[in-house]
Parts: C-alpha cells; structure tokens; sequence
C-alpha cells in the first residue's frame, strides 16, 4: 500500500486530465477516528481513510459534477468525462445563472492544524473513554458518548489558475452521564486539537447536571430563560440557513427579506461569520477556493448582510459577489451557508448570575431536534434534552421535565437581555458524508419571553 | 473490479484474519448515484458520484473495530483490517462487574447467493436529455402565476452493489436499484412563503425500481395543480387551533410511523447504544410483549422483503436474510427492529435482519427496514371522510420534530383542508400538530383499507456517529386519530407512558 498522493498534486493530476474547458477539481482526503461509549463501555470504533475527487464542469453557464473513490487513471478521466458531458448535456437546454469559476484570490492562513491530534492514536481515544467511564463512575452514575478526532486535507484546482490546499484537524466528544432512573446531563467539548476533549472533566460537568428528586413539569406559555451555549449555538445554526443564506433572500424566502439594515435583535448583539476567530474551526476556503473572510451580519442588533456563494450572488444581482460561503463545488442549490458563527459575549460571569433576575423560568442546557416551523419568521420547534431546570427566586433549583419550545430564533435574540462573557465551540460534530468540522462560538445567555408549547 | 476479483479480494483478506479474533467480517459496496434537478427553466444541478471500498468488521480483545478504504486491493483491505483490529484492541476494558458491549452475537445461516432488486427500466441507461426534457416539461408546467417564485423538478438514480463476506461461511452479492422524484413550488408574496409538493416533500417519491417508477409519478400531469395550491396557500387561513379529528394523509402517516413508531423500536436505542447522539427510546426490551402502544386497530409490520421497498433487500448488512415481523398486532407491542448484537443482548435467538451501513466507510447498525402501518377496513379516503363528517385532513409533510426518547412529537405539514358534512372543504396554511406517541396511536380508530395503501420512500433517515444516512420506506393509508392536538402546542405535560404498561388480553 503506498497511500494516497498528495491532495494538490493529484487535484492538478485530475485537471490535466480533464482536457480543457472551464473545471474545477476538488480532493478531500479524509483520515478519522470516531469511538462510541454507551453504559460506561466502549460500543463501537470506526477508523476512515479515504479520499474523494469531484470535478466540476461549466459550460454556457450551466455546471455538472461527478466524483468518484477510485484514484487509477482511467476513473479519474471517466470522472472528468462524465462531468464534462454533464454540463454540455445541462447546456443543451439553453444557458445557464452559473457566472463562472472564481478567479484566485489571496487568502489567509490559519491555526486549525494540529500534528498531535492528525496522528489519530487509537490509544488516545481509549484513554478519553476510560476518562470519561472513571469520572462518572466517581458519581455513581454511567457514561454514554462519543470521542472523535479527524484529519483533513483539501486542495482545489481550477482551469482559472487556481491551486490551493488546506489542512484542518478537530477533535470532539460528548459525555452524557445517566443515573438508574434514565435521568441525564451533558456536555461537550470540541476544538481543532485533542486539548479541547478531556474526558473526565466533561464526565465531571455532565453529572453535575444530573439532580435527583421529582422533576417539575411546566405548562405552556412564555418564560425566562437561560440557553447554555450548546443551546445557543443549536439556535444560530438553524439561523444561520435561515436567515443569512443568499439565496433564500433572493428568492423571497429568507428571515432578513426586508429587513437587512433594521434592528433585529437586541443592542449589543453582535454576530459574525469569522473563520479565524479563536475557538472556531477554520478553514483557508470555501469550496470554490475563495478565500474565507470575516463577514459581520448583525452589528448591535441591526441586520447588516447575508453570505453568498458565486451562484447565489448572480442571482441575487445588484452587485453581490462570493463572499466564500460555498458549500459545494459550483455552489449548493439550497445556497450558501455560514459555518464559522461568531456570537460576541457580554458581561455576566456565569450562568448562575444570568439566572439572578429571573424569578420563576427554565434552565436549558441543550436542545435536540431543531426544525423550521415558518421560514420567513425564523420560527422553530425543539425540545430540551439532558439537563433542563427550573429557575426560581434567581436559582437553578430543581429538575425539570423536558419541554417543548415554539419560537423565533430572532425573537429570543430580540429578548436577550444578557449573555456570558465566557464563549465556548458548539458543534455537532455529525460528519454524514465527508467529514466538514464546523461549529458556533457562542456564549450562554438570558432571554425574556421563551415560548413553550408542550412537555417532553 | 469484476465481481470475481472481489470475491477474491474478501476471500484473501479473511484468509488472513488473525486466530485472535472472534469474528470479522467484510463489505465491498461499489455505489452509482445521479442526481439531475431544474429550477425555473434551468438546470440547478447535475450530479453523478461514484464510490467504491471495503469496510472491514472485526470483534478483537474483547471490542469491536471498525475501518475501511477505498483502495480496492489486497493490501489496502489487509490494512484496513489490522487497523480495524487496533482501534477494537486500544478501547478501555469495562470495570470490574460490567459486561463487555455485545460480546455475543446471535447465530445465522451463512449467507450465500445472489440478488438483484426489480429493475424494469435501468435508470442508468436512460439518456440525461432525456432525463432532463421529462423534467424541464414537468417544471414548465407549474409555471404561469408570477407569485411562484420557485419552480422545482428533480429525479435520482442509485444503483448499489454489496458484496458481503464473514469469517462464518458467508459470501453473497445484491445489487440494488433505487429511483424516483418529484416536483416543488415555492410561491412568495409579500411575508408569506408556501410550499406544495408532489408526491412528497424531502425529495418526492423515490422505490426501489427502475425509470418506470419516475414515469408512473405523471409529474407534468400533477404540476399545474401543484403550483395552484402553492399560490392558494398564501392566502389561506391559518390552521386552527385545539382539539380536533384528524385525518393524515399516507405521506405524511409514514413520517409519523418512522419517527413515533420505527426509531422508538430500534433495539439498541432501547439498550442505550444511540444515547450519546439519536437518543434512547421509552421502550424498554421488557415491554416486548406487553405493552399497549397503541389501539386496536394498529398493526405494523417490518419487512424487508416488499416489492419496491426502498428498505427491501436479500440479506442485511450481517448477512441476516430478509424477513417480515410483527412489530404491533392490535395495539400491542410485538417485537423490535435488531440486528445480530442486539438481539443477542436481550436473549433472542435471532437477529430481526435490520443491520443496515451507509456505504463502505460506514459499519452496520440497527435501521429500520420497511415499517409499516398494516390496511385497516375503513374503506377509501371518500368513505373515511364520509363517516368522519367533522375535523381536519392534513396532508404532505413539511417539518418534523421529535424528542430523544421518541415520545413527544411535533410535525408540520404543507397543506391542511377542512373536514365539514364529510367531504374535504376549505384549505389552511400553516398547519401543525403535536401529542405523545402512545396516546397518539391510542387514539387511533380508522385505517383505510388496501386499495388505499401505498409504499412511500424515505430518504433522509439520519443516525449513527459517524452519520450515516439511510433511504426506507413506509407503507400506510390514510388513517383518523380523534382529539388531536392542532396548532403549535399539544403534547401537554405528564408522562403518558405508564398508562400503557398493561399486560396484553
């Protein structure tokens, strides 16, 4: 076994291959270790190494793509082929938005690589479970999780000259600890090196959340709240598709139509996308190679921009250019997308302190199963999983049941009345596909009003 | 590579499984997919992808490992076993009075042949033009009213072929086709934005099947009535709100079956596998048997074996054949989806052949296969409407939301009519409902009968670390549920479960 070749040499390899025309090529060589843990023991290991190709064609505007595993010669050039006639056959139905591949551009570095965590150690993963089962087990209670860390290399080629590479490593885990009666607290960690996953002291934070006595239910209305930051940043996410994806604003559809410009939240809010901001997960480009940049899209509470891929911004018009937000070679049919979220902190020194005020109201530490209610609203349903309480006299005090919530994202930002100075990376670390770390930086934080609709 | 060489291929590698190991096992998936989707006279994507690679499977000291490539020759795949085995033997010993995960595993006839899906018309082999024509005419079609701002028609083609080998005698090949589609209008007009589909959202309609299957979805017929709705929503009246009778349509009843029923009954949900991510279940494996999930008239099957079924196969990913199971039979609880190790867990002699991976990089893991809700006597839709006389008729999915135990749910659905004298009346926008899974398939007291009943594919069933997704399907017919909470809100508080931990009469 030789192993794959390097990323960029094989994505120039791909491009000559092609044989002229307008073509990007796009390799992606995953290396990954994700173990399982549930009952405080290990349940499954699954290790990857793979490399995938995909090369774009344009023609008249219009673009088809193929990709394929394989990396001998003859399936690389049937790759290219089956691109090429891909986009001609698309052409032959007349032209298409597509303007063009982007030109290069200069980008900048970034410090998401880590030589430690590429090395991918089995062992390594073993000792953050054993860590985790042993911290549990202090509090009587099991561990269930989840221990990740991954390698990944991209390098894009374009006809238009374009030649860049890009190395990222991010590790992740999720401990849920679990008493005899099913009652479970959480939590995470996620960075792009295993400094940022230490087993026992996630253990140690999701069993603080596991309180014995008789949960409390709640009835249907509107409370306080305190969001946790993996509750916070599960919110932006939804956000960051339904309000500052390019294309749904151009077609109409997007939360911000009409109100880019306009207070949408509360003063002080400040949301970027910042793919160097400390703590997040960087990355060089976007999948069309054009070099990722901060984009600030709320500024004290007024909505200032979208983000666009090149095939978004053409059908925007009115100027607007990639702002290297593509998901996808070409761009994505459901648009651009926002992948380094930034939510700027505030004052308070904890979450107990942002529970001071509230004199009866709900503690969430995670929400689970976020979906779109009404898209133009940025309304959603969820439910609290794994650490919710109830907040009385500006205390956590007890266990609550889960609940459900209906609401708008830009609503509780609007009721926002404080937020942590403290950030920390929310990330989901789901990885269906090629894995693609990305994540929320996000603070806890107290809004007014929170809409609960039902038990859970 | 030619199927004899990777036979080959599998052959040699579990030739060189070490004497240490307990059982492995090996999948060489090689996966064509297309994709083609207009929007608005053009062509918004066209895709193919092709994947090819090995997943090796082991049990070493005393774990489980799991690695695949896709350099498809013996040495790679010799690789991707040494390295299944080190990452199985670097995982922490459980402590002292714990039991290892899944040290045992049920025993299986070997599985030995081949298989192909029913494939009248090899999607592979109809021409991209004429893919496209069908589809850009379909599209032309919902065209005409400025409000609709999005017109959409796509179509997808997947054909898979596993190979599967194991250290317990078994070497098979199946070969799988899938294809299908659909159609999308977004209409736009000032702050509202509605959607209508045809067959389904998420995709459209998508069996296990050849072209035939897209031709016999008629898109260009369905579209101006597609694009109508879509406009004729943006002015409708909101759903109301309360308690009322409700009657689901097919699409949107297997939605409801595959996230209330299938997800609740997987096996290592119930066991706590999927807790870290999917979550649990509030099923125990003790209720097997006893518990009363749901009325009389709810019965529900799994089974990989129906024509169509996009969860239809020969053997799962263990080599388990395929079968049909009761999961419900009158209400009550029967049976759960499992596969070789979950089973074994709880002391079943066999796996329920639900062991499904997402590709070659992915290992095999409890899924649903084809879960069913069974034809009821209710006759048709006009003949369940007729005796429903008032309520709600609720139709093609748009939202779905679900707790992590499977208990509490909210779905959300493109369109909504009114039910007045027994006939479908006026259209809502923005429906919704939500209740408790139990309570909700308790108050279950129509299905209509098999002329009514339908497959519906699902495509996008998300689970596991690292994800992996999967494509199964649903069969149901319309079915009425009284008291259902409509609106955004229901499911109110309480556990609900403990009322249904009845023995069964």
């Amino acid at each position: 076994m030789t192993g794959p070749p390097d990323p960029l040499d094989l994505a120039g390899r791909v491009l000559e291959a092609a044989g002229g025309g307008e073509t990007q090529v796009t390799v992606v060589h995953e290396r990954s270790l994700t173990n399982r843990f549930a009952g405080s023991v290990p349940t499954q290991a699954t290790a990857l190494d793979t490399v995938t190709v995909h090369v774009l064609s344009v023609v008249d505007g219009q673009t088809g793509g193929a990709s394929c595993t394989a990396l001998d010669d003859a399936t690389l050039r049937a790759t290219a082929g089956r691109a090429r006639r891909a986009a001609e056959a698309a052409a032959r139905s007349g032209p298409g938005i597509y303007p063009g591949l982007p030109e290069p551009a200069a980008g900048g570095g970034h410090d998401g690589f880590d030589a430690a965590t590429a090395e991918l150690d089995p062992a390594a993963a073993g000792a953050a479970l054993a860590a985790a089962a042993g911290a549990a087990g202090e509090h009587g209670l099991d561990a269930d999780g989840v221990w990740t860390a991954g390698d990944v290399r991209t390098a894009i080629t374009s006809s238009r000259g374009l030649a860049v590479a890009d190395r990222v490593t991010d590790a992740a885990m999720r401990v849920l600890c679990r008493d005899a009666s099913g009652r479970a607290g959480f939590a995470a960690g996620a960075g792009t090196g295993l400094g940022h996953v230490d087993g026992a002291a996630l253990a140690h934070r999701a069993a603080a959340k596991v309180v014995t006595g008789q949960a409390a239910g709640l009835e249907p209305g509107e409370y306080p709240v305190v969001l946790e930051h993996e509750a916070v940043g599960a919110l932006l996410d939804m956000l960051g598709d339904l309000a500052f994806n390019g294309l749904a604003h151009a077609e109409g559809r997007g939360a911000l139509v009409g109100r880019l410009g306009a207070r949408v939240a509360a003063r002080g809010i400040e949301l970027s996308d910042a793919p160097r901001f400390p703590g997040t997960l960087p990355r060089a480009f976007d999948a069309e190679g054009v070099p990722k940049a901060p984009r600030p899209l709320i500024e004290d509470g007024v909505a200032r921009a979208v983000v666009h891929d090149t095939r978004s911004a053409a059908i925007a018009g009115d100027g607007a250019a990639s702002t290297g937000h593509a998901l996808e070679p070409g761009g994505s049919a459901w648009g651009p997308g926002t992948r380094n979220l930034v939510l700027a902190g505030g004052g308070a020194a904890s979450v107990d302190e942002l529970a001071a005020p509230i004199e009866r109201g709900i503690y969430i530490t995670r929400l689970w199963y976020l979906n779109v209610v009404h898209e133009r609203s940025a309304l959603l349903t969820g439910v609290s999983r794994e650490g919710t309480f109830l907040v009385e006299d500006g205390r956590i005090a007890r266990p609550l049941r889960d609940v459900r919530f209906t609401d708008s994202v830009l609503r509780i930002l609007a009721a926002t009345e404080a937020l942590t100075s403290a950030q920390r990376l929310v990330s989901e670390a789901e990885f269906y596909g090629t894995r693609f770390a990305s994540g929320t930086v996000a603070p806890a934080l107290r809004a007014d009003g929170f809409r609960i609709t039902g038990g859970a | 590579m030619t199927a004899v060489s990777v036979r080959d291929l599998l052959q040699d590698l579990l030739g060189v499984v070490p004497a240490g190991c307990d059982h492995a096992e090996a999948r060489v998936v090689v996966r064509d997919s297309e994709a083609i989707g207009v929007r608005n006279g053009a062509v918004e994507w066209l895709e193919s992808e092709a994947s090819a690679g090995v997943g090796v499977r082991v049990r070493s000291g005393g774990a489980w490992g799991f690695a695949a490539t896709a350099e498809m020759t013996p040495a790679a795949a010799r690789g991707a076993l040494a390295r299944a085995i080190a990452v199985a033997e670097a995982q922490p010993r459980p402590a002292a009075g714990r039991r290892a995960w899944a040290a045992a595993v049920t025993g299986v006839t070997p599985a030995t042949g081949t298989w192909a899906s029913p494939c009248a018309q090899d999607p592979f082999a109809v021409s991209v033009d004429v893919k496209l024509d069908h589809l850009l005419a379909a599209e032309a079609a919902m065209a005409g009213d400025a409000r609709i701002a999005r017109r959409e028609a796509s179509c997808l083609s997947v054909r898979t072929h596993v190979t599967f080998a194991s250290t317990a005698g078994a070497l098979c090949e199946q070969t799988i086709v899938h294809c299908g589609g659909g159609l999308e209008a977004l209409a736009v007009d000032g702050d509202e934005a509605q959607v209508r589909s045809y067959p389904s959202g998420h995709g459209g309609s998508v069996a296990a099947a050849g072209w035939e299957h897209l031709l016999s979805l008629d898109l260009a017929a369905n579209a101006p009535r597609v694009a109508e709705e879509a406009v004729a929503l943006l002015t409708a009246p909101v759903c109301p709100t309360g308690p009322v009778t409700l009657v689901l349509g097919g699409e949107q009843l297997a939605l409801q079956v595959h996230e209330s029923i299938g997800h609740a009954l997987e096996l290592d949900r119930m066991l706590g596998a999927e807790a870290s991510y999917a979550g649990t279940s509030w099923i125990a494996p003790s209720d097997i048997g006893s518990l009363r999930f749901g009325s009389e008239p709810m019965h529900v099957t799994a089974d990989a074996t129906l024509p169509g079924g996009l969860g239809t196969f020969a053997w799962d990913d263990e080599g388990v054949a395929a079968r049909r199971t009761t999961l419900v039979d009158g209400g009550i609880l029967r049976a759960a989806l499992s596969d070789r190790t979950s089973a074994a867990a709880i002391g079943l002699a066999e796996s329920g052949g639900c062991a499904r991976a997402d590709g070659f990089a992915r290992q095999p893991i409890v899924r649903m296969t084809n879960v069913s809700l069974e034809p009821g006597g209710a006759g048709s839709l006009a003949d369940l409407l007729a005796d429903t006389g008032e309520g709600l008729y609720l139709e093609t999915n748009r939202s779905w939301s679900i707790d992590d135990r499977r208990l509490h749910f909210q779905f959300g659905t493109e369109i909504a009519r009114e039910i007045r004298r027994g006939e479908l009346g006026r259209l809502y926008r923005n429906a919704s409902y939500a209740g408790v899974s139990p309570r909700f398939w308790g108050s279950l007291d129509a299905v209509c009968s098999a002329p009514e009943w339908r497959l519906h594919g699902l495509l996008n069933c998300g689970k596991g670390e690292p994800g992996q997704i999967m494509a199964v399907s649903h069969g149901t017919a319309p079915a009425r549920f009284r008291g259902v909470e409509v609106g955004a809100g229901g499911g109110g508080p309480g556990p609900s479960e403990a009322r249904c931990r009845t023995a069964a009469r």
